[in-house]
C-alpha cells in the first residue's frame, strides 16, 4: 500500500500524468453520475423531433442532435457504454493473454513456442481489420465489439509478458529458487508476477486508449451498438450529414473521445516513467 | 546467404499464420453464434428453413471437413464472390489496391520526413520548449480519432476555405492508368496539370493518415536519439569537443534511420488500419473503403476475403521489412 | 464553423488552375471568363447518384437508382414522358389492341439507329422481350404474370405482337420496360448460355440518346452524345454526361455546391435542401410526383398477424414530427396506401394519427402476447429511414412494446422479402412510380400474388381484396376501376395491413446553369436528351 501511495505521489508531480489521472477519474466519475449529472436524462432513448438541431444553448449545453435529444446529455451516457467496452475488452485482453504469456516466457517448451506462434496470428492484420470481420460476423452490438476488441488484443499482453517473463528466468534469484525446489507455480506467483506488474500496469492504460479509438471507429462504422444507444463513435456518423451547419455534432463527441483517450495515454506515459524508468519511452510503440 | 535463408524462413513462416487467421476467422463465424446457420438464415426463419440451409450450405458435414475446403477454395486464389458487386473478391481488391498503396506510401513519406527531424529536434532540446511541445502534440495525435479529424479536416481546408478538394483521387472521370499509380502515372506522361491534380487530391487523405504514424515517428526517434546520445563512444567524442551537429549527422541520425526501418511494419500496420475509415470519409477508392462499402451492405464474403487479403499484404511488407532490416543491420538480423 | 458566405466561384477552384497551368492562368489574366473558355470545349455534365452503377445492361434492373442508364443509352416501344406521367410512342409509331385484350400490335418506326448504325427491327425487339424473361431480373416478374415465353412475334421487319395469356390494363403500362438492345451485338457476345450477360453489364447495345463510353463500377459510367438519335436535337445539348456513385450524402450535397457536380440524386433531407437553396450556384427544382413512404408489416406472424397490434404501431408513430420536423414540411402527409395525388383514393380516409393512448387501448384488445422485440428493418445509406424506424421505436417504447432498430442494404432485404420466414416484422421503405397506375402501389403490395416481391413485404392474402383487384386489372374503364381500388384502400386501412407516412414532391438539386431538365414521376428527371447549359451573357 505504502508502494503505491508512493507511486501515486511521484505520478503527481508530473504535471502531464497528473492531467491523464484527473482525466480518467473524471470519466469513471461522470460515467457513475450520468443520471445525476444529466440535464436530460431521458435523451438516452427519447427523443423530441421538434428541438432536432438546436446550436449550444443554457437548456441543451451541446445543443441537439437530428431527432431532438440532448447531445450533452448523450454524451455523459455514452461515457458509460466507452467505459464498460475498454474496462472490458482490456480485462478479458489482460486476463487472457497475461496467464499465456507466463507458461509461454517460462519455459523454451514447444508449448510456448506453439503459444507464441498462435499470438502471431492475430497479429497479422491490424486489430481493426479482424474486429471488423468479427463484429460484422456477428451483428452490431456491444457485446460483439468488446468481444472482437479482446481476442485482437491480447497478444500485446503476452508479448510482453512473454519477454519480461524470460528474462527474468535467468535471474540468479530465480535459479535459486529452482535449485531450492521451490514449484514453478510458486515462483512464477510470488516472485515473477509482481516484478511483471509494471510492464502490465503501463500496457493496461495505453491499451484502454486504443481500444477506446478502435470502439469508436467501429461505431463510426456502424458497427457498434444499434440505436438509440448514445456511441460516441456513432454519433460522430450521423453527424455527418448535418455538417457544416450542425457543427456541435460532430465537435462535442469528437473532443469526448480525444480527451479521454488523451488521458489514458498522458497516463500511461506517465506509469511508465514512475513505474520503470529503464523502460524507454518508446520502446513498446503502441 | 543468411538473407536467403531469412527469407525463406519468414516466408515458411508466413503461410501457417495466414492459415491460422484464416481459421480464427472461419471458426468465429461457425462456433461463437449459438448457430451460424440461424444467423445466416435470419431470426426469423423456421426450423425448416434452416435445416434446408444448412444442407445447402454443406454446413452439416463436420467442421474440419469445412475449414479444408474452405483451405481449397482459397489455394486456388477464389476469396468468395462478392454478394453485392457479383465479382470475385479477389478481382476487386486487387483492382483497389493500388489507390491504398499509394496513399499509403505517401502517408508513409509525411510521418518518416517530418518525423525524423522532429523527434531529433525533441531529443537535443531534451526538457526544452520544443521538447514539451512536441510531446503533447504526439499524445495529441495520438488520441485522436482519426475518422474525427478527417471530417474536421475535409470541412475546414475543401469546404470552408476550398484549398484542396473534397473527395476521390482525380477531378472527374479517372483515365485507364497503367501503373495504378496516378502519381506515377502524371510523372511518366510529363503532365504538370494532372500531376498538381492529384497531389491535390492526396493532401489530406495522406496528412490525416499519417498523423499517428508521425507521432510515433517522433517518439521512436527521439527516444533512440536520446540513447545513442548517452552512448560512451558519444559521450567521449562530445568530451573531445567534436560538435554536436556531426555527431547527430554520423551516429545519431543513421541509428534513428535503422530503428524506423525496424519500424516501419508497425507503421504499416498503423497506416493500414487507418485507411479503413479515412478511405470512407474522402471516397478513396482503396481496399479500405472496399471493406466499409462491403460492412454496409453486408456482404460477408467481401468482408472476410478483405481480411484475409490484408493479412496478405501486411505479411508480405513485413516480410520485406525484415529483410531491409537484415541487409542494413546484420547485427540485428536474427530476430 | 461559421458559415461563410458561398458566392458565385468559378467553375474551377483557384487551386486546380494553378494545376491546370499556363494557358488557364493567361486566359484568366487576360480577363476572360472561364465559360467562354469552355464554351468550345464539350459540355459535360457529371451527376453524383446515391447508389452504385453496377452494371450497365438494362434488363438487369428495374429501380430508381439505376435508371440514369435505360433512360438515356437505351430506348423502348413507348415511353413515359411529362409530368403527371402520359405514356407516349416511342420508337413504335402507334399501336393497336384486339377485341378480346388479349392481342398487341405494334408498329415500329423506320430507320432508328443503334449505336453501331444498324436498324432497330423488329425482331430485336423480340430478342430483348425473350431476354427479359430468360434473364428473370428487372421487370421480368411483371411480365410473367402476363405471358407466356415465347408472346413476342415479328410479324414483319417494323412490326412486333404481343400475346397475352389474359386480359391486363397494365401491360401497355409496362411496356416501356423492353428496353430493346442490339440482338446481333449481343448474340455475338454470349457465353455459356448467358444471354450475354457477362458482356453487356460492362458494354452496351443500345439505340438511346447517349451512347456508352466508359464504364466502372466501382465509379460509374460516361455516355457521349449520338448525334443520329432518331428523337432528334434541339438547338442546345450536353455533350457528355457522367453518372458515378457517392454514396455519402455530405459529400455529394457539398460536392455540388462546390461545383463538382452539376447534379445529385438521393432523398435528401430539409436541411440539406435548404442549404443548397441558400447557396448561390445551385438550385433546387420541385415537381408533383407520387413517391409514397411507409412501414410495411409482415401480417403472417405474430405479433403482427393481430389487427390490434397493428392499430397499435400505426398509432404510435408521430407523423407530424417526421413529416413536419424532421423533414421540414416538404412532404406530405400520406394516411392510405395510395398516393394522394392519384385516382382511385378515396378521399374521406383519414388513416391514423399519434395517439398513445389509442395504442395501449388497441393492445389490450389484442389477443396475442408480444414476447420479444419487434424487429424493425430501415434501409442502411437511406438516412430517412432510420429516422423513421427510430421514431416508430420511440412510440412504441411509450405504448409500452419492446422493439429493435435494425439496418439492411436493399439487395439484402428483397431478398428476405421473398420468404415470409425472413422478412422482417417491419420494413420502412418507399415505392416510387413505375408506372401511373394505382395498381403500381396498392394493387401490387396487397395481391396474395405479388407476395415476397419488393413491393410486397407484407405477404397479405384476403380473398375480398384479390377479387376487387383481379377485377380491376380486368376492366379498362377507369371510372369503375377507381371505385375498386378505393373499395380496397378501405379495407386495408381499417385492417392496418401497413403504416403509410408521406408523399412526397421530388426535388431535384442541380446546378443553377443546367436548363431542359424535364421531370417525369418514372425516370426521376435523369433523361439528360433535353437538358443544356444556358451561357453566360
Amino acid at each position: 500500500m505504502k508502494a503505491a501511495l508512493d507511486i501515486l505521489r511521484k505520478l503527481l508531480r508530473d504535471p502531464a500524468a497528473a492531467a491523464g489521472l484527473v482525466i480518467v477519474l473524471l470519466l469513471v466519475a461522470v460515467a457513475v453520475l450520468a443520471p445525476l449529472i444529466a440535464t436530460h436524462p431521458e435523451a438516452v432513448w427519447d427523443m423530441n423531433p421538434r428541438q432536432r438541431l438546436l446550436p449550444p444553448s443554457e437548456a441543451y449545453f451541446f445543443g441537439t442532435d437530428r431527432m431532438g435529444a440532448d447531445i450533452y446529455s448523450r454524451i455523459l451516457f455514452g461515457a458509460r457504454i466507452t467505459l464498460t467496452i475498454a474496462i472490458t475488452a482490456v480485462g478479458a485482453a489482460l486476463l487472457i493473454g497475461v496467464p499465456i504469456g507466463l507458461v509461454s516466457g517460462w519455459r523454451q517448451s514447444w508449448l510456448g513456442e506453439a503459444l507464441m506462434r498462435i499470438s502471431d496470428i492475430f497479429l497479422a492484420v491490424p486489430q481493426i481489420v479482424l474486429a471488423i470481420a468479427i463484429s460484422q460476423t456477428l451483428g452490431p452490438s456491444i457485446e460483439n465489439v468488446i468481444l472482437a476488441l479482446s481476442v485482437t488484443y491480447w497478444p500485446w499482453f503476452t508479448r510482453l509478458v512473454h519477454a519480461e517473463v524470460h528474462s527474468l528466468r535467468n535471474e540468479t534469484f530465480i535459479e535459486a529458487a529452482i535449485a531450492l525446489g521451490v514449484p514453478a507455480w510458486r515462483i512464477i506467483l510470488l516472485h515473477v508476477l509482481p516484478n511483471v506488474t509494471s510492464p502490465i500496469i503501463v500496457r493496461t492504460s495505453i491499451g484502454m486508449g486504443f481500444t477506446i479509438l478502435t470502439a469508436s471507429a467501429l461505431g463510426f462504422l456502424g458497427l457498434g451498438a444499434p440505436p438509440p444507444a448514445p456511441e460516441w463513435g456513432r454519433m460522430i456518423s450521423e453527424s455527418r450529414e448535418f455538417l457544416p451547419e450542425a457543427w456541435w455534432y460532430a465537435l462535442a463527441p469528437g473532443l469526448a473521445i480525444f480527451l479521454v483517450v488523451m488521458g489514458f495515454n498522458l497516463l500511461g506515459d506517465g506509469l511508465r516513467d514512475v513505474l520503470d524508468p529503464r523502460i524507454r519511452r518508446a520502446s513498446t510503440g503502441r | 546467404m543468411r538473407i536467403v535463408a531469412l527469407i525463406l524462413k519468414r516466408l515458411a513462416w508466413l503461410v501457417p499464420t495466414l492459415a491460422g487467421l484464416v481459421a480464427i476467422v472461419f471458426f468465429i463465424s461457425r462456433v461463437i453464434p449459438s448457430d451460424p446457420v440461424a444467423l445466416l438464415a435470419g431470426e426469423t426463419a423456421s426450423l425448416a428453413q434452416i435445416e434446408l440451409l444448412r444442407q445447402k450450405l454443406g454446413l452439416d458435414r463436420p467442421l474440419i471437413v469445412q475449414l479444408l475446403d474452405y483451405y481449397r477454395q482459397l489455394l486456388s486464389g477464389d476469396l468468395g464472390t462478392s454478394l453485392f458487386t457479383t465479382r470475385p473478391v479477389w478481382d476487386d481488391l486487387s483492382a483497389r489496391l493500388p489507390a491504398t498503396i499509394e496513399l499509403t506510401i505517401a502517408a508513409m513519406i509525411v510521418a518518416v520526413a517530418l518525423g525524423i527531424p522532429l523527434g531529433v529536434l525533441a531529443a537535443l532540446y531534451r526538457n526544452r520548449f520544443v521538447d514539451h511541445f512536441l510531446r503533447v502534440f504526439t499524445v495529441a495525435g495520438l488520441a485522436v480519432a482519426s475518422f474525427w479529424l478527417a471530417l474536421l479536416l475535409q470541412l475546414f481546408f475543401a469546404m470552408d476555405l476550398r484549398w484542396f478538394p473534397l473527395q476521390a483521387r482525380i477531378t472527374g472521370f479517372p483515365p485507364p492508368s497503367l501503373s495504378g499509380f496516378y502519381v506515377v502515372d502524371a510523372l511518366l506522361e510529363g503532365n504538370v496539370g494532372r500531376l498538381g491534380n492529384v497531389l491535390a487530391h492526396l493532401t489530406l487523405p495522406a496528412l490525416t493518415l499519417a498523423l499517428p504514424a508521425l507521432a510515433t515517428v517522433v517518439r521512436f526517434t527521439r527516444a533512440g536519439v536520446l540513447e545513442t546520445l548517452q552512448r560512451s563512444f558519444v559521450m567521449y567524442q562530445r568530451a573531445m569537443g567534436i560538435p554536436v551537429g556531426l555527431i547527430v549527422w554520423k551516429y545519431v541520425l543513421r541509428n534513428s534511420l535503422i530503428s524506423t526501418v525496424t519500424q516501419i511494419g508497425l507503421l504499416f500496420g498503423i497506416l493500414l488500419a487507418g485507411t479503413v475509415v479515412i478511405e470512407t470519409v474522402f471516397q478513396w477508392p482503396g481496399i479500405g473503403g472496399y471493406a466499409f462499402e462491403a460492412i454496409l451492405h453486408s456482404d460477408y464474403a467481401a468482408v472476410m476475403g478483405f481480411t484475409i487479403y490484408a493479412g496478405v499484404v501486411f505479411g508480405i511488407v513485413n516480410l520485406i521489412v525484415d529483410i531491409g532490416h537484415a541487409v542494413l543491420d546484420p547485427r540485428g538480423a536474427a530476430a | 464553423m461559421p458559415n461563410r458566405n458561398r458566392g458565385k466561384f468559378l467553375e474551377v477552384s483557384r487551386r486546380e488552375l494553378m494545376a491546370y497551368g499556363g494557358t488557364t492562368a493567361l486566359a484568366i489574366a487576360a480577363g476572360l471568363d472561364a465559360t467562354t473558355f469552355a464554351a468550345a470545349a464539350k459540355t459535360r455534365f457529371v451527376f453524383a447518384n446515391e447508389s452504385d452503377y453496377d452494371t450497365v445492361d438494362p434488363h438487369a434492373a428495374f429501380d430508381v437508382g439505376r435508371v440514369a442508364v435505360r433512360l438515356n443509352i437505351y430506348d423502348g416501344l413507348m415511353r413515359w414522358q411529362r409530368n403527371p406521367a402520359v405514356l407516349e410512342p416511342w420508337v413504335a409509331e402507334n399501336y393497336t389492341i384486339s377485341p378480346d385484350g388479349l392481342t398487341y400490335t405494334f408498329k415500329m418506326r423506320r430507320g432508328v439507329k443503334f449505336h453501331d448504325g444498324t436498324e432497330v427491327k423488329a425482331q430485336d425487339v423480340v430478342y430483348s422481350f425473350d431476354r427479359i424473361l430468360a434473364v428473370g431480373k428487372g421487370a421480368a416478374s411483371l411480365f410473367k404474370t402476363m405471358v407466356e415465353p415465347g408472346a413476342a412475334k415479328a410479324v414483319d421487319d417494323h412490326t412486333v405482337e404481343f400475346k397475352l395469356k389474359k386480359p391486363s390494363a397494365i401491360f401497355l403500362s409496362v411496356v416501356p420496360e423492353i428496353h430493346i438492345v442490339n440482338a446481333t451485338l449481343v448474340k455475338k457476345s454470349e457465353s455459356g448460355g448467358d444471354w450475354g450477360q457477362a458482356w453487356l453489364s460492362k458494354n452496351s447495345a443500345g439505340s438511346g440518346a447517349y451512347k456508352l463510353t466508359q464504364f466502372d463500377p466501382a465509379i460509374g459510367f460516361v455516355a457521349e452524345r449520338f448525334p443520329d438519335h432518331f428523337k432528334g436535337w434541339g438547338p442546345k445539348w450536353i455533350d457528355e454526361i457522367e453518372f458515378r456513385a457517392v454514396k455519402d450524402t455530405n459529400t455529394r450535397v457539398l460536392g455540388l455546391l462546390r461545383n463538382d457536380f452539376q447534379g445529385i440524386g438521393g432523398y435528401l433531407q430539409t436541411d440539406q435542401l435548404n442549404r443548397i437553396k441558400a447557396s448561390g450556384n445551385a438550385q433546387v427544382l420541385e415537381a408533383e410526383s407520387m413517391r409514397v413512404m411507409m412501414a410495411q408489416f409482415n401480417v403472417t406472424r405474430a405479433p403482427l398477424n393481430d389487427v390490434h397490434v397493428r392499430r397499435a404501431i400505426n398509432y404510435a408513430f408521430d407523423y407530424d414530427g417526421f413529416n413536419k420536423d424532421i423533414l421540414g414540411g416538404l412532404v406530405e402527409r400520406n394516411p392510405t396506401p395510395l398516393p394522394n395525388t392519384i385516382w382511385g383514393v378515396p378521399k374521406d380516409v383519414k388513416g391514423y394519427s399519434l395517439d398513445i393512448d389509442k395504442a395501449k387501448a388497441e393492445l389490450a384488445q389484442a389477443k396475442v402476447k408480444i414476447d420479444k422485440p419487434i424487429e424493425l428493418a430501415f434501409l442502411t445509406g437511406f438516412q430517412q429511414t432510420e429516422q423513421a424506424a427510430q421514431l416508430l421505436q420511440n412510440g412504441l417504447t411509450k405504448a409500452g412494446v419492446p422493439s429493435k432498430v435494425v439496418g439492411y442494404p436493399w439487395p439484402t432485404i428483397v431478398e428476405k422479402f421473398k420468404d415470409p420466414n425472413t422478412t422482417p416484422d417491419v420494413s420502412v421503405y418507399w415505392i416510387s412510380t413505375y408506372y401511373a397506375d394505382p395498381h403500381n402501389w396498392i394493387g401490387e403490395m396487397f395481391s396474395s400474388s405479388t407476395a415476397g416481391t419488393f413491393k410486397n413485404a407484407a405477404h397479405y392474402k384476403n380473398p375480398k381484396v384479390d377479387e376487387l383487384l383481379d377485377k380491376a386489372l380486368r376492366s379498362t374503364n377507369q371510372a369503375e376501376r377507381a371505385k375498386l381500388y378505393e373499395e380496397v384502400t378501405r379495407i386495408v386501412v381499417d385492417d392496418a395491413a401497413g403504416l403509410w407516412i408521406y408523399n412526397t414532391k421530388w426535388y431535384g438539386p442541380y446546378s443553377n446553369k443546367i436548363k431542359g431538365i424535364v421531370f417525369c414521376p418514372i425516370g426521376s428527371a435523369q433523361e439528360m436528351r433535353t437538358a443544356y447549359y444556358e451561357s453566360e451573357s
